[in-house]
C-alpha cells in the first residue's frame, strides 16, 4: 500500500501560497468577528481548528447573484446575460458535513433534467478538499445523520488531522493534479502516522426511520407545539449548508433599466409562500416550521434518497430560541403517528 | 429545583387549571446546561417543564404578537428588562391589557453563553454586558409576582429572592458604560466610521432575526417585506444591508426598550445595540432624558409634538 503523504501544519501558509498560483482558495477564516470560508490572501486569519459559523455554500451559491441586465423603452426591450462562471477555485478544509451538504446541493441544482448554470459552472470550476474531524464542536451531530466525520469519499482530496501535520490523499483527477503540484514543490513527505479516532459527540440523536415516521405525521399536533417559539427568521436556513431556496428580485437603476438578481430566501419567512392575489398556503408558523423539517427529513429523502440535514449543527448553534433539529427528530420519533 | 422555578410551576398550573389564561409563555431547560429557551404551554400538566435560571435570556414579549388578533388571554413571565416590552406593546396598541397576564420574576443577571468552553461541564460564567449595564432589574409592570419580585417603574437595585446574588454577580455595576461604545465610535474619523460599519454591514445575512425578536418591531406589514414598493429587496449587498440596518434602527427610535435581544440573536455578531444606543443618546440630548417602555402613561418623545421641539434640520 502507498504511504500517506503529509505536510507539517507549520507549512500551511506555504501550501496555500502555492495553491493560489493556480486558483482562488477558499479557506476557513475569521472575518470581522465571524468564521466563514473566504478567498485566501497573505495575512488571512485562518481558522482550521473548528468548523466555520457560516457554511461554505457561499462559494457555490452566493447569497446574492446577478442573473441578467435588462432595459425597456416603450415596446423596445433588451436583455443582456450575466456570465455566471468563476475561475478555478479550491474549497480547502471542508468538513464531512459540508461535503455532504454539497452533495445535496448537487442533487437540487444539477439533476432531474435541469442544470442550473449559476451553480453548475461554479461547481465545475471547484476542487473540494475535505478535512477529517477529530474533535467535534458542541453542536455537531453528523455521525447521527449517517455522515462519517473522519473522512468523506466524495471530495477530490482528503486531508487528515495528524496532530502536528495534515495528511493528504487524492480521490479524483483534480485531486491528483493538486497533490502532484504539492509534491513537485517539495511540500509533501511520507508519514506513518494516521488520524486518531473522532472524540465522542455531545449531541446525538437516533434518526433511523425518521423519513417513514414523518410520512405519518403531516397533521400531527407536534408542529403546533414546536412552532410556537419559532421567530420565523432566516437564521437556520441561511447558515445551513443544504438549504437552497432563492428568490428572484430586481434592482432598477431607473424607470427603464436594471438588473435581475437571485438571492437567498427561506420557507421560514411569512411571505415565502405568498401568492399573487394574496393567498398564503402556509399562513402561520406551524405550516412553515413543518415545511422546514419535513423537507429536510422526509421530502428530500423521498426525492433524492438522502437526508437533507448533515448534522453540521449550525442552526442549533445560532437559533435564537433553540428550536433544535435534534429535538425535532427525537420528538417525532417518540410521537404517536396520526395515521 | 430552585425556588423561582417552583413558584413558576405552581402559578402556571393554577392559571391554566382555572382557565384564567389559555396559554402561558415561560422558559424551559434546554439540551445543554447553558440553554434555557422559551416554552409555550396550554395544559396544567405541562407546567412541570418550566424552568428559570441565569440562562433564561430570551425576552418573551415579542411572542405575544402572534396572539394580538386573538381573543385568548395569555400569561407570560418577565424579567425587569423584558417587562419594558410589555409597556411597548401596550403603548403601540398591539395587545389589549386585559388579554395579557404579566408575571414578574426577580432576576439574578443572565450569563453569557459565548463564554462556554466545555459543553459538558457547567461552570460559573460572566454576565452579559446588558446585565452589567442594567438599570431596570425589577419588572416595571406586572399583574402577579413570584420569587419576591417587586414592581418598580424607576431605575432601582435588584429586589426579591435573587437580590444578593444579582448584586454579587455585578448586575447594574457598569451602568456608566451604557453609551461607551457609542462614544468610542463617535470618536472615530468619518473614514474610520465608514470602514467600521461597512465591515459590519457586509456580514448581514438579512435573516431578520433582529427584527423578528423585537417587541418594538410590531408593524403589521414590514417595509422589508413589501418588495413591490421597490425601496429595498432581499439582496444582501453591503448597501442594501446598511439601508436595512439604519432603517430598522430609525423605525424603533424612541420606542426601543433596550432589551438587547436584537444584538443577542444576530448570527453575525453585528453590534446592533450601538446603533440603537446612538439614537437613544440623541433623543435624550434633544428631548430630555427618558427610558422607553417604563411608564405606560408617559408620553413618547417622538410620539408627541410640542411647539418648542428642536427642529434644526428644517
Ligand atoms: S427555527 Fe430558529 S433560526 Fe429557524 S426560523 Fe425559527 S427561530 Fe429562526
Ligand atoms: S439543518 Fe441544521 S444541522 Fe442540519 S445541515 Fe442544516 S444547519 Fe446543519
Ligand atoms: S439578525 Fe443580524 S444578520 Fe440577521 S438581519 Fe439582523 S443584523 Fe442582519
Ligand atoms: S431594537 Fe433591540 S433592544 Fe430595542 S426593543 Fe428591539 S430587540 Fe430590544
Amino acid at each position: 500500500m502507498q504511504r500517506l503523504k503529509a505536510f507539517p501544519k507549520a507549512k500551511l501558509t506555504a501550501v496555500l501560497e502555492m495553491m493560489i498560483q493556480k486558483a482562488t482558495v477558499w479557506v476557513p477564516s475569521m472575518i470581522a468577528g465571524v468564521s466563514r470560508f473566504a478567498p485566501y490572501r497573505p495575512g488571512t486569519d485562518i481558522q482550521m481548528g473548528t468548523n466555520t459559523a457560516i457554511s461554505p455554500k457561499e462559494a457555490l451559491f452566493p447569497s446574492t447573484e446577478k442573473i441578467y441586465k435588462f432595459s425597456a423603452y416603450g415596446i423596445d426591450g433588451d436583455f443582456e446575460p450575466v456570465d455566471p462562471s468563476v475561475g478555478p477555485q479550491i474549497l480547502f478544509g471542508l468538513r464531512s458535513c459540508d461535503m455532504q451538504g454539497i452533495l445535496c446541493l448537487d442533487d437540487v441544482f444539477l439533476t432531474r433534467g435541469y442544470v442550473d448554470d449559476f451553480y453548475g459552472s461554479k461547481r465545475e470550476a471547484t476542487t473540494l478538499i475535505t478535512l477529517g474531524c477529530v474533535t467535534p464542536g458542541a453542536d455537531c451531530f453528523c455521525a447521527s445523520m449517517g455522515v462519517n466525520p473522519a473522512e468523506h469519499d466524495a471530495s477530490d482530496a482528503q486531508m487528515y488531522d495528524l496532530g502536528d501535520a495534515y495528511g493528504i490523499i487524492a480521490r479524483s483527477v483534480k485531486g491528483e493534479a493538486l497533490v502532484k503540484d504539492l509534491m513537485a514543490a517539495g511540500l509533501l513527505s511520507d508519514t506513518d502516522k494516521s488520524q486518531g479516532p473522532t472524540a465522542d459527540f455531545v449531541l446525538k440523536v437516533d434518526s433511523e426511520g425518521i423519513t417513514e415516521k414523518l410520512q405519518q405525521m403531516f397533521d400531527h399536533p407536534l408542529w403546533d407545539e414546536l412552532s410556537r417559539k419559532c421567530l420565523n427568521c432566516g437564521t437556520c436556513a441561511y447558515l445551513c449548508p443544504t438549504c437552497h431556496c432563492f428568490d428572484i428580485a430586481e434592482k432598477k437603476r431607473n424607470q427603464h433599466c436594471g438588473v435581475k438578481i437571485k438571492c437567498w430566501d427561506t420557507c421560514m419567512f411569512s411571505e415565502y409562500a405568498l401568492m399573487a392575489g394574496g393567498h398564503n398556503p402556509r399562513p402561520s408558523k406551524k405550516e412553515r416550521v413543518r415545511q422546514r423539517f419535513m423537507h429536510k427529513l422526509r421530502y428530500f429523502p423521498e426525492r433524492y434518497g438522502k437526508l437533507q440535514c448533515t448534522g453540521c449543527g449550525r442552526c442549533i448553534a445560532k437559533c435564537p430560541v433553540n428550536l433544535e433539529i435534534t429535538d425535532v427528530i427525537k420528538l417525532a420519533g417518540e410521537a404517536k403517528s396520526d395515521g | 429545583m430552585n425556588q423561582i422555578t417552583k413558584e413558576m410551576r405552581d402559578l402556571a398550573r393554577e392559571l391554566l387549571a382555572s382557565g384564567e389564561v389559555k396559554g402561558l409563555i415561560g422558559w424551559t431547560k434546554g439540551s445543554r446546561w447553558y440553554l434555557t429557551p422559551p416554552l409555550f404551554i396550554t395544559r396544567p400538566e405541562e407546567a412541570e417543564q418550566l424552568y428559570f435560571d441565569q440562562f433564561a435570556v430570551n425576552n418573551l414579549t415579542g411572542l405575544l404578537l402572534d396572539y394580538r388578533y386573538g381573543d385568548d388571554k395569555i400569561a407570560l413571565f418577565v424579567k425587569g428588562c423584558d417587562s419594558r416590552g410589555i409597556v411597548r406593546l401596550l403603548q403601540d396598541h398591539q395587545i389589549k391589557r386585559e388579554k395579557v397576564l404579566v408575571i414578574g420574576v426577580p432576576c439574578m443577571g443572565m450569563s453569557d453563553k459565548k463564554a462556554v468552553t466545555d459543553p459538558r461541564q457547567p461552570v460559573e460564567l460572566p454576565l452579559l454586558d446588558k446585565c452589567l449595564e442594567c438599570r431596570y432589574p425589577n419588572p416595571v409592570i406586572a399583574d402577579r409576582l413570584i420569587g419576591g419580585a417587586l414592581v418598580s417603574g424607576e431605575p432601582s437595585e435588584p429586589k426579591g429572592l435573587t437580590a444578593s446574588e444579582a448584586a454579587k454577580r455585578g448586575v447594574g455595576s457598569k451602568q456608566a458604560d451604557r453609551f461607551a461604545q457609542v462614544k468610542a465610535i463617535e470618536a472615530m474619523s468619518a473614514d474610520e466610521k465608514y470602514a467600521f460599519w461597512q465591515a459590519q454591514h457586509e456580514k448581514c445575512l438579512r435573516c431578520y432575526a433582529c427584527r423578528n425578536i423585537c417587541p418594538a418591531c410590531n408593524c403589521r406589514e414590514c417595509i422589508f417585506e413589501s418588495d413591490k414598493k421597490g425601496w429595498v429587496n432581499k439582496s444582501a449587498t453591503p448597501t442594501d444591508n446598511a439601508f436595512f440596518a439604519v432603517t430598522r434602527a430609525m423605525h424603533v427610535a424612541g420606542r426601543c426598550v433596550e432589551c438587547g435581544e436584537c444584538e443577542r440573536v444576530c448570527p453575525m455578531d453585528i453590534p446592533i445595540m450601538a446603533l440603537n444606543r446612538k439614537v437613544i443618546q440623541d433623543i435624550n440630548e434633544l428631548f430630555g432624558e427618558s427610558d422607553a417602555g417604563t411608564d405606560l402613561d408617559g408620553k413618547m418623545p417622538l410620539g408627541l409634538f410640542k411647539n418648542d421641539d428642536p427642529e434644526e434640520f428644517m
